[in-house]
C-alpha cells in the first residue's frame, strides 16, 4: 500500500486498539501519517516543538484517563530520554512511542542515530517492535497498547519506511 | 515578595483544580497548603507546564493549574509556543520566578541575568501574559483567571476572550509576578 493508505491504516490501528491522545513531531517520512492524525475525529492531536514535551503532555492526559501515542523520529526519542526515565518509568505510566526509523538498513545519512536507537531502547528497558508490514499494523498496535498496560512502562513501535508505505517490503523481514 | 504568601491566597480559590507543581519546594508548600489527590509533583524538571498542558486537554471542562519556575520554564521553553498553540480554556500556568536553581543550591538562572519570562510568553503567542507586583495583585489576577467564562469562539484568532495574565514571582528585590491562564480555543487549524 501507499503511504497515504499506510497512514489511514495506522492511525485506525490506533483508534481501535482505544489511543484517544497523540503527541506528534514532524518528520518528512511521517507527514501522512501526521496529516491523518491531524484530521481524525477521534485523536486529540497536540503537536510540540520539542519532543520532550510529547512525554509530559502523553502523561498528563494519561493521569486524567486518556490513552496516549507520542510519534517522534528516532532523534527525538534520544530527546525525550530524561522525561521517559525521570517521569514515565518513575512513576510507572504507560505510553505507546511510535518511533521514526531514521538509520534503517538502505538508509543513507542516519546510520549513528539508527545504530543506537535499540541499544537505548534496551538499556532503558522499554521492550520494542519493529514494524515492517502495514497489514499487521492493527494487531500489533492492539497488543503493543495491551503490554504497556499491564506492564505500566512505555512500549515503542519502530516505524519502517516499508510500514508507512514508503519503500518496498523485503521478504527477509 | 514570598511565593508561600502568594501561594496561600490561591489555596482557598482552587477548588477542585487539579495542581501540577514543579520539582522543588513550590510543591511541599502547595501540599501544605492544599493537600489533595489532585495535587501531581513533576520530578522531570521543566515538564511542568506539559504535563499540566496534556490534563487540560484530556479534561476540557476541569480546570488545571501549574505552578512553575524559573528554572523550569527556562529548561523547556518549548512549552510556551505549544501552549500558545492548543490555547487550552482551562489551564492556568502561574511561574514564581526567583531567578534562582533553588533546590539545586541557589545558583543564579538566566532570569537572574536579565531574560524576560513574561516577554518570551507573549513572543510565544501567550498575547497578554504580563507581571504582578504583589501578593494582592495576585490573588485577584488569580480569581480572575479561575472564575474565568468560556465565551463563544469568533472568527478571529487575535483577540482572546478572557485575558490571560502570567504570574512570576521574584523573591529578590525586584518583586514581580506574572500569571498566564490560556482561556480561549482558536477554530483555526493548530496544525
Amino acid at each position: 500500500m501507499n503511504s497515504t493508505e499506510a497512514a489511514q491504516t495506522i492511525v485506525a490501528a490506533l483508534c481501535g486498539a482505544g489511543i484517544n491522545f497523540v503527541a506528534t513531531l514532524p518528520d518528512i517520512n511521517l507527514s501522512e501519517l501526521l496529516q491523518a492524525v491531524e484530521e481524525s475525529r477521534e485523536l486529540i492531536h497536540v503537536p510540540v516543538c520539542r519532543e520532550e514535551e510529547s512525554i509530559g503532555i502523553c502523561a498528563g492526559g494519561y493521569l486524567v484517563g486518556k490513552k496516549c501515542a507520542a510519534i517522534m523520529q528516532n532523534g527525538g526519542f534520544f530527546n525525550s530520554n530524561n522525561a521517559i526515565v525521570s517521569t514515565l518509568l518513575q512513576y510507572q505510566i504507560p505510553l505507546l512511542l511510535l518511533i521514526y526509523y531514521a538509520g534503517d538498513v538502505g538508509d543513507r545519512t542516519f546510520s549513528t542515530t539508527g545504530g543506537l536507537t535499540e541499544p537505548v531502547l534496551q538499556a532503558l528497558g522499554i521492550r520494542y517492535y519493529i514494524m515492517r508490514a502495514t497489514e499487521d499494523a492493527a494487531e500489533l498496535i492492539r497488543r503493543a497498547q495491551i503490554l504497556t498496560e499491564d506492564s505500566k512502562r512505555p512500549v515503542a513501535l519502530l516505524l519502517t519506511k516499508e510500514f508507512l508505505g514508503r519503500r518496498a517490503a523485503l521478504r527477509a523481514f | 515578595m514570598q511565593r508561600f504568601a502568594c501561594l496561600k491566597t490561591l489555596a482557598p480559590l482552587a477548588g477542585d483544580a487539579l495542581v501540577v507543581s514543579s520539582a522543588g519546594a513550590v510543591t511541599l508548600e502547595w501540599n501544605a497548603l492544599r493537600p489533595s489527590g489532585g495535587n501531581f509533583r513533576v520530578r522531570t524538571l521543566g515538564l511542568c507546564s506539559s504535563i499540566a498542558l496534556g490534563m487540560a486537554l484530556g479534561l476540557p471542562e476541569h480546570k488545571v493549574i501549574a505552578l512553575d519556575g524559573d528554572g523550569s520554564l527556562l529548561m523547556n521553553l518549548s512549552t510556551l509556543p505549544t501552549i500558545a498553540r492548543m490555547k487550552p480554556k482551562n489551564l492556568l500556568h502561574i511561574v514564581f520566578d526567583n531567578e534562582v536553581y533553588e533546590a539545586s543550591g541557589s545558583k543564579k538562572t538566566a532570569t537572574g541575568a536579565g531574560t524576560d519570562l513574561v516577554g518570551m510568553a507573549r513572543a510565544a503567542g501567550i498575547e497578554t501574559a504580563h507581571w504582578v507586583d504583589s501578593v494582592d495583585a495576585f490573588a485577584q489576577a488569580a480569581k480572575r483567571a479561575l472564575s474565568a467564562r468560556v465565551r463563544a469562539l469568533s472568527a478571529s484568532r487575535s483577540v482572546p476572550s478572557a485575558l490571560p495574565w502570567r504570574l512570576t514571582q521574584s523573591t529578590k528585590s525586584k518583586t514581580s509576578t506574572a500569571l498566564s491562564v490560556t482561556s480561549k480555543r482558536s477554530p483555526t487549524s493548530k496544525f
